[in-house]
C-alpha cells in the first residue's frame, strides 16, 4: 500500500458516451475539482463539465491592438519624427505603407503571447510532476481511454459514493492516485550552479569573440577592406606613391570657393557679415561653436577649455580685442588658422562660420551688457510676453 | 480499393475520413512506429541523396560568401534572378501547410487532420529554404540584423515604406506563427508518445516537449480555443505574406511587375504549388510508412480539386494580365506581354503555361485524380510550372523594359544551380529526419474523426 | 421526419410583403422615369447601379449554390431555397438591361464616335468597346447565367419529388462548369459596365474587386432573409444557430476578403503613382468625393468586421441583421462610389435621384423572392444531404 496522501480517485471508460453521463453526474453531485482526460476534446464535455467558456480571445486582442499599435507608432516614430525621409513622393506618415508591417506584428504579438498566456497562466506549465503523470490511468487516457477523477482536496470529496458513482456509470476500472513523496528541488546545489557560471562563462566568451575578433575577419571585415583608395595611405598606382593628391593647377574643385587671404598672418582687408543675426542663425552658429569651438574656447567663450591641460589653453574671448575684432577677420582666423589654432575650414561651411560668429557676438555682448542694453532687452521680452 | 471506387457516392452519408474501421490504438501504433523502429536502408539512401544534394548547396554557399554574389548570373539589368525566383518558389511552397492546418480548419474540413501535422512541417522547412535567398542575395548575412528596427549605433531606422521590410516582417512572422502552430498541435501527441515510450531517454525528451500535458478537459478547453484563434489569425496571415511578396514587384512601376492582380495571384499560385509539393510528398510517405488508411484517395482527390481550382485561378490572371496589357494602351506593357511569350524566354513562358494550366486540366477525370501515377506526374509537372513561373515575372520583365539600350540577357552559372539543389536538399532532408523523430500524422485529431470517437448526443449545447 | 420536414415545406409569405415590394417597385420606376426627363445621365446612373445591385445578388446567389454542391456543404442545404429564391432575379435581368443597352451613349464616354477618334488610347480599344460587341457581351452572359440557372434550379426542384441522388451529382458537375464560366462573366461584366466609364483606366483586380462586393452583397442578402424567417418561424426549427454562425463566419471571411482586395488595389495604384492610372483614384477623392471613400472604408470593412469579429456575434441575430443590412447598403455605396464620379468633372453631392433607383430594386427583389416563396418548397425535401445539413453541429 502506498504511505502518501491520496490525490484523487480515478476511473476509465471506454466510450465517449458513458464519459459524458459520468461527468455530468459528477459535475451534478456539486463535485468542484474534478478533471476530465480524454485523447482527444470531446464534443458537448464543456457543458457537462459546466465549464466557463474560453477567456483567451481578451488576451489575444489586447495583444492583437497592442501588435497593431506598436507598429504604428514605431513606424510613425521613425519616419516621421526621429529621422524624417521622403520616400517616393510620399507623405512621412503613409498609412497605406505602415499597413502591411501593422498587420504582421499584429497577428505576431498576439498569436505568440495568446500561446505563451496559455501555457503559462492557464496551464501553469511546465507541469512535469502532477501527480497523475507516469500512472496507468495517464496512460490510458493518453491512448484511447477516457479518464475522470475528483481530488481528495474537494470538500464533497466521499470515496465510496464515487465509486459508486463510477461504477454505476459504466467504468472499466477505478483507480486510486497517490501524491509522489515531495521532492527537494537541487535548485541551489553547488552542480547547479556551476552550470550556471559556465553557461555564462561560455555565453560571454562566444559573444566577445563574435563582436569583437570574429566581424574583423575576412570575410566578414570586407565592407572595410575595399577596393579604393583611402585617405593617408600609400597608392602604388601613382610614380610618387602620394594617395592624396592635391588639385591639378588651375582648377578649382567642386562646390568650393578659394578664401583669398589663406596664408597671410592679418590681412590688409576682410570680408563683411552676410548672415544678419536671426534666430535661425543663432541656432546654427550655437550648435556649430558648441560642436566646434566650445572643446578649447569653452561653452561661453570664456577660454575655460574642456582639454584638462591636453593643449594650450586659448585666451578669453570677451576681451576688448576679441569684442573689437571685426566679422571679417574673426572669419579669417576660423577659415586660416591662428597660432595653436588650425583652420577650421574643412569642418564647418562659410555659412557655419558665419553664424559662429553672430552667435559670438551675442556672447560677448551678454557678458558685457551695459544698463541700457539691460533696460532694452527687458523691454522686448515683456513686448514679446504681450 | 477498385470495387470501392465504382460504387456511386451516397450524398445521405459522410465519406469516412479514416478507412477500414482502424480502432484508435491501431492509429496511434501506425503513426508511432517509425519513432520507435529501427531505421530500414531505404531511409538511410534518401537521407544520403539528400544530404548529398544539401552539401553541394552548402559547398556553393560558401563558394559565394567568400567571393561574393558576383558569381551568381545576377547582372545588369538583370539584377534580380535565381535567388528571388527560389525565394518566392519556396516560401509559395510553404503556404499549403497553413492553409490546410488553418482555412480547411476553418471550413471544419475534417479530412485535413491526416495530413494537416505534415504539410505545417513542410511549411517550416519551405520557409527556412526561402529565407536563405534572400539573406544569401544581401552578401553579407551576417549583418541582417539590421533589417530589423532597432536602435543601432548608426542611429538608424528601416525604411517601413519598402517591400522588401515588409517581406522581412511577413516572413519572420510567418515563420514564428507556423511554429507556434506545430508545436501547439504537437504537444498532445508528444504525451500520448511519452505515455507509451519503454525508452527511458526518449520518456525524458518527450516529457520536455510535452511541457507535462496531461489530456485534461479544463486544458483542452483552452487549447481548442487557441487553436481556433491561431488558425483564424494564420489564415490571413497566410494570404498577407504571399501577397507582400507580390508587393516585392507590384508597387515599382516596371512593367509586367506593377499589375495589382498581383495579390490575389500570387496567393492563388502560392497555394498551387504548395498543394502540389504536399501531394508529391505524401503519396510517398503513405506507401512508406503504410499510412493508406489515413491518408486515403479520398484526401488526395480533394487535394487535386484544389490544385486543379487553384489552377484555374492561375490561369485567370495569366489571362487578365494579356488581356489588360492590351486594354491598358501602355505600349510598354503590351510589349512586355508580347515578348514574353514571342521573345527569347518564350520557352520558359510556355513550360510555364502547359504545367500550370494545360496539364491540371487533367484532373477533370475523376480517373486521373484517384490514380497516384498521374497525380504524381502532374503535381511534379505543377511544381515545375510554378518555378518558372517566378522565372518567366522576375527575369523576362527585367531583361526588357523601357529602355532598348539597357537590354540584356540572363543566364545562371552553376553556382546558381547547386544553390537551388541545396535548398531542395535542405527540404528533403528536414522532411526525412523529421519522419522518424516526430509523429508525422497527428495523432489526437486523427482519433477524434473516427468512427465513434465522438459522443452521439450532445448532453449540452456547447455555446451558450 | 416526412410530416414534420412538409410542415416547413411550403410557406407563403404574408401578402403584405408582395404588396410592399409592388409598392417599392412601382414607386420607384414612376419617380425613376422622372428622374430621366429631369436628368437623364444622373438617372440612368443610378439605374446602373440598381441593374449591377440585382446581378450581385442574382448571380452571385447562384454562385453560392454552385459552391455549396462542388465543395459538397451540408449546412447550407436547408436553406439552399432561399438562395435559390433570389438567384430567381436572373431571368429578370434580361428585361432589366434593355434600358441600358438602349442607351448606352449617355454614360458611356467610348460610345461617342467623335471622341473615340480624336482619342489613340480609345481608339486603340475599340476593337472591345464597341456598341456591337458590348451588347453581344451583355446579352451572352446573360443567356449564360440564366441557362445554369435553369438548369440548376431545375434539377433542385424536381428533387424535391423524386429525391433522386443522380440530380444533385448532376448539380455538382454544372457548378463545377458554371463557376469558370461565372469568373470569366463576372469580370467581364464588371469591365463593361464599371470600369469602362472611365475608360482610360485598367486595373487587372478590378473583376475580383467587383466580384468580392458581389458574394458579399449576395450573403448580405441571405443573412437577412434566413434570419428575419427564422425569427417569424418560417424555418424548419433545426435550422440553428450553428447554421447562422456558418453564415455570419462567411460573411466576415468576405468583408475581409473585400477589405483586401480593395487595399490591395488602392496600394498598388497609390504606391506606383503612375498617371495611367492612378486618376481614377483622385476623382474618388477630390472634390468631396473623400466623404464617400471613408465612408465606404467604414460601412463596407470597419463596422461590419467589428461588428461580426466576435465568435458569439457570428450567431448573435441582431448583430447579423444589423451588418447584413449594413453591407447591402454598403454594397450600393460602393456602386455608387465607382459609377458617380466617372463622369466629367462631377463633385460630390446628393440628389433625391439617387434614392429612386435603390428602392425600385429592393422592390424587385421582395418581388421576386416572395413570388417563389409563394410556388416553391422552402426546403429542399428531396436532397440527400437534407438530414445532415438539418443535423448540423459546430
Amino acid at each position: 500500500m502506498n504511505n502518501n496522501p491520496l490525490f484523487a480517485v480515478a476511473a476509465v471508460y471506454d466510450n465517449p458516451d458513458k464519459i459524458i453521463s459520468a461527468v455530468t453526474k459528477i459535475a451534478n453531485s456539486g463535485y468542484r475539482k474534478f478533471d476530465v482526460n480524454t485523447p482527444y476534446p470531446l464534443h458537448g464535455m464543456d457543458g457537462a463539465m459546466k465549464l466557463k467558456s474560453s477567456k483567451l480571445g481578451f488576451i489575444t486582442l489586447f495583444f492583437g491592438l497592442m501588435g497593431a499599435a506598436t507598429a504604428l507608432l514605431l513606424a510613425w516614430w521613425t519616419l516621421s519624427v526621429d529621422y524624417p525621409l521622403i520616400i517616393g513622393g510620399k507623405p512621412f506618415f503613409a498609412l497605406p505603407a505602415f499597413i502591411p508591417v501593422t498587420f504582421e506584428l499584429t497577428v505576431l504579438l498576439a498569436t505568440v503571447s495568446t500561446v505563451i498566456c496559455m501555457l503559462t497562466f492557464f496551464f501553469r506549465f511546465p507541469a512535469n510532476s502532477y501527480p497523475i503523470h507516469d500512472t496507468q490511468y495517464m496512460k490510458d487516457v493518453s491512448g484511447d481511454k477516457f479518464g475522470v477523477y475528483v481530488e481528495a482536496a474537494d470538500s464533497r470529496f466521499d470515496l465510496t459514493e464515487l465509486t459508486i458513482l463510477f461504477n454505476e456509470t459504466g467504468a472499466v476500472r477505478i483507480d486510486q492516485i497517490y501524491l509522489p513523496a515531495k521532492e527537494v528541488y537541487p535548485l541551489f546545489q553547488p552542480k547547479f550552479l556551476w552550470f550556471l557560471f559556465s553557461v555564462f562563462v561560455i555565453t560571454s566568451i562566444i559573444t566577445y569573440f563574435s563582436l569583437n575578433k570574429l566581424m574583423y575577419m575576412e570575410p566578414f571585415d570586407w565592407m572595410a577592406d575595399q577596393q579604393k583608395q583611402s585617405v593617408q595611405k600609400m597608392s602604388a598606382f601613382y610614380s610618387d606613391e602620394f594617395g592624396m593628391r592635391t588639385p591639378v593647377k588651375g582648377t578649382v574643385a567642386r562646390g568650393f570657393i578659394p578664401y583669398k587671404y589663406l596664408g597671410q598672418a592679418v590681412p590688409a582687408d576682410t570680408m563683411k557679415n552676410p548672415l544678419p543675426p536671426t534666430s535661425s542663425v543663432l541656432e546654427l552658429g550655437k550648435k556649430k561653436f558648441l560642436t566646434f569651438c566650445s572643446p578649447c574656447h569653452g561653452n561661453f567663450a570664456d577660454g575655460d577649455s574642456r582639454l584638462r591641460g591636453q593643449f594650450v589653453n586659448p585666451p578669453s574671448l570677451h576681451t576688448n580685442r576679441a569684442r573689437t575684432m571685426t566679422d571679417g577677420f574673426i572669419y579669417h582666423i576660423i577659415t586660416n588658422g591662428q597660432n595653436a589654432m588650425p583652420s577650421y575650414s574643412s569642418q564647418v561651411t562659410r555659412e557655419e562660420r558665419w553664424s559662429i560668429i553672430n552667435y559670438l557676438r551675442v556672447l560677448q555682448k551678454a557678458k558685457n551688457a551695459s544698463d541700457a542694453d539691460l533696460k532694452m532687452a527687458k523691454k522686448e521680452s515683456v513686448s514679446d510676453g504681450k | 480499393m477498385d470495387n470501392k471506387e465504382n460504387i456511386a457516392l451516397d450524398y445521405r452519408y459522410e465519406l469516412p475520413v479514416v478507412e477500414g474501421n482502424l480502432k484508435k490504438s491501431d492509429i496511434d501504433d501506425l503513426i508511432a512506429a517509425p519513432l520507435e523502429k529501427k531505421a530500414n536502408k531505404n531511409f538511410y539512401i534518401s537521407l544520403a541523396l539528400s544530404g548529398t544534394a544539401l552539401l553541394i548547396g552548402v559547398v556553393c554557399i560558401a563558394i559565394t560568401l567568400f567571393n561574393g554574389i558576383g558569381v551568381w548570373g545576377n547582372n545588369q539589368p538583370v539584377g534580380w534572378a535565381f535567388d528571388i525566383v527560389n525565394f518566392v518558389f519556396w516560401v509559395g511552397i510553404g503556404h499549403a501547410g497553413t492553409l490546410i492546418s488553418a482555412i480547411l480548419f476553418l471550413f471544419r474540413q475534417r479530412w485535413r487532420t491526416g495530413i494537416a501535422r505534415f504539410a505545417e512541417a513542410m511549411t517550416i522547412f519551405a520557409v527556412m529554404c526561402a529565407a536563405l535567398f534572400p539573406v544569401l542575395h544581401t552578401g553579407r548575412p551576417w549583418l541582417a540584423g539590421y533589417l530589423f528596427p532597432y536602435p543601432n549605433q548608426n542611429g538608424l531606422w528601416i525604411n517601413f515604406n519598402s517591400p522588401l521590410v515588409w517581406d522581412v516582417f511577413a516572413v519572420s512572422t510567418y515563420f514564428t506563427v507556423s511554429l507556434v502552430f506545430w508545436y501547439i498541435g504537437l504537444i498532445p501527441d508528444f504525451a500520448s508518445l511519452r505515455d507509451r515510450t519503454l525508452s527511458k531517454t526518449k520518456k525524458i525528451i518527450y516529457s520536455i516537449l510535452s511541457l507535462g500535458w496531461r489530456h485534461s478537459h479544463r486544458q483542452w478547453q483552452h487549447y481548442e480555443k487557441a487553436y481556433m484563434l491561431l488558425a483564424g489569425f494564420a489564415t490571413p496571415l497566410v494570404l498577407s505574406v504571399h501577397t507582400i511578396v507580390s508587393f516585392d514587384f507590384a508597387v515599382s512601376v516596371l512593367p509586367g511587375w506593377h499589375t495589382t492582380i498581383f495579390p490575389p495571384y500570387f496567393v492563388a499560385g502560392a497555394i498551387f504549388s504548395g498543394f502540389a509539393m504536399v501531394v508529391t510528398v505524401l503519396l510517398f510517405v503513405r506507401k512508406i510508412f503504410h499510412l493508406e488508411q489515413i491518408i486515403t484517395l479520398n484526401h488526395l482527390e480533394k487535394m487535386n480539386k484544389v490544385i486543379l481550382a487553384t489552377g484555374m485561378m492561375v490561369g485567370y490572371a495569366y489571362a487578365m494580365e494579356f488581356f489588360m496589357a492590351w486594354y491598358s494602351g501602355v505600349p510598354t506593357e503590351q510589349f512586355v506581354f508580347i515578348n514574353r511569350a514571342f521573345g527569347p524566354y518564350a520557352w520558359a513562358y510556355w513550360i510555364m503555361i502547359s504545367c500550370n494550366v494545360l496539364f491540371p486540366q487533367l484532373f477533370w477525370f475523376k480517373k486521373i485524380r484517384r490514380s497516384t501515377t498521374a497525380m504524381l506526374v502532374i503535381v511534379i509537372l505543377v511544381n515545375v510550372g510554378m518555378w518558372f513561373e517566378r522565372f518567366v515575372i522576375i527575369v523576362t520583365s527585367l531583361h526588357r523594359d523601357f529602355l532598348p539600350s539597357s537590354w540584356g540577357m540572363y543566364s545562371p552559372t552553376l553556382i546558381d544551380f547547386g544553390i537551388l539543389l541545396g535548398s531542395f536538399g535542405l527540404f528533403f532532408t528536414l522532411v526525412i529526419l523529421f519522419t522518424k523523430s516526430m509523429p508525422a500524422v497527428s495523432m489526437s485529431e486523427v482519433k477524434a474523426v473516427t468512427e465513434g470517437a465522438q459522443p452521439q448526443h450532445h448532453g449540452v449545447s456547447d455555446h451558450e | 421526419m416526412e410530416n414534420n420536414l412538409l410542415r416547413y415545406s411550403n410557406k407563403a409569405l404574408p401578402k403584405r410583403i408582395n404588396a410592399a415590394g409592388f409598392i417599392l417597385m412601382i414607386s420607384g420606376f414612376s419617380f425613376g422615369i422622372i428622374a430621366y426627363f429631369y436628368d437623364a445621365q444622373r438617372a440612368l446612373q443610378n439605374y446602373l447601379i440598381m441593374y449591377l445591385f440585382l446581378i450581385s445578388i442574382g448571380v452571385g446567389s447562384l454562385f453560392l449554390i454552385a459552391l455549396e454542391y462542388i465543395v459538397n456543404a451540408e449546412w447550407s442545404v436547408p436553406i439552399r431555397r432561399i438562395i435559390e429564391f433570389l438567384a430567381s432575379l436572373i431571368p429578370y435581368l434580361i428585361v432589366l438591361a434593355l434600358p441600358l443597352l438602349i442607351k448606352l451613349n449617355i454614360i458611356f464616354e467610348w460610345t461617342h464616335i467623335a471622341v473615340v477618334r480624336d482619342d489613340k488610347v480609345l481608339f486603340d480599344k475599340s476593337p472591345y468597346l464597341n456598341i456591337t460587341f458590348f451588347v453581344v457581351r451583355a446579352v451572352v452572359f446573360l443567356l449564360i447565367w440564366n441557362l445554369f440557372y435553369w438548369l440548376i434550379t431545375r434539377n433542385s426542384l424536381k428533387q424535391d419529388t423524386s429525391g433522386d441522388q443522380a440530380l444533385t451529382k448532376r448539380n455538382i458537375k454544372l457548378s463545377a462548369v458554371f463557376i469558370p464560366c461565372f469568373a470569366i462573366t463576372i469580370t467581364f461584366t464588371a469591365i463593361d459596365w464599371l470600369m469602362s466609364l472611365e475608360p482610360h483606366w485598367f486595373s487587372t483586380i478590378f473583376g475580383i474587386y467587383f466580384f468580392s462586393g458581389t458574394i458579399v452583397a449576395a450573403l448580405s442578402a441571405v443573412t437577412l432573409i434566413v434570419v428575419l424567417l427564422k425569427e417569424n418561424n418560417y424555418l424548419h426549427p433545426k435550422i440553428i444557430d450553428d447554421h447562422l454562425y456558418s453564415l455570419g463566419a462567411l460573411l466576415f471571411g468576405f468583408v475581409n476578403f473585400w477589405g483586401y482586395i480593395a487595399f490591395a488595389q488602392y496600394l498598388l495604384i497609390w504606391y506606383a503613382d503612375v498617371p495611367e492610372e492612378n486618376f481614377w483614384f483622385m476623382h474618388r477623392w477630390q472634390n468631396g468625393w473623400w466623404i464617400v471613400s471613408l465612408l465606404l472604408i467604414i460601412t463596407h470593412f470597419v463596422v461590419p468586421y467589428i461588428v461580426l469579429l466576435s465568435q458569439p456575434a457570428k450567431m448573435d441575430h441582431k448583430k447579423l441583421k444589423f451588418s447584413a443590412a449594413l453591407l447591402l447598403c454598403a454594397h450600393i455605396l460602393d456602386l455608387f462610389w465607382i459609377v458617380m464620379p466617372s463622369s466629367q468633372n462631377s463633385s460630390f453631392s446628393i440628389s433625391w435621384i439617387d434614392f429612386v433607383f435603390p428602392v425600385a430594386g429592393i422592390g424587385i427583389v421582395i418581388l421576386a423572392f416572395s413570388y417563389k416563396a409563394k410556388r416553391e418548397n422552402l426546403l429542399p425535401v428531396g436532397d440527400p444531404k437534407l438530414e445532415r445539413g438539418l443535423n448540423f453541429h459546430l
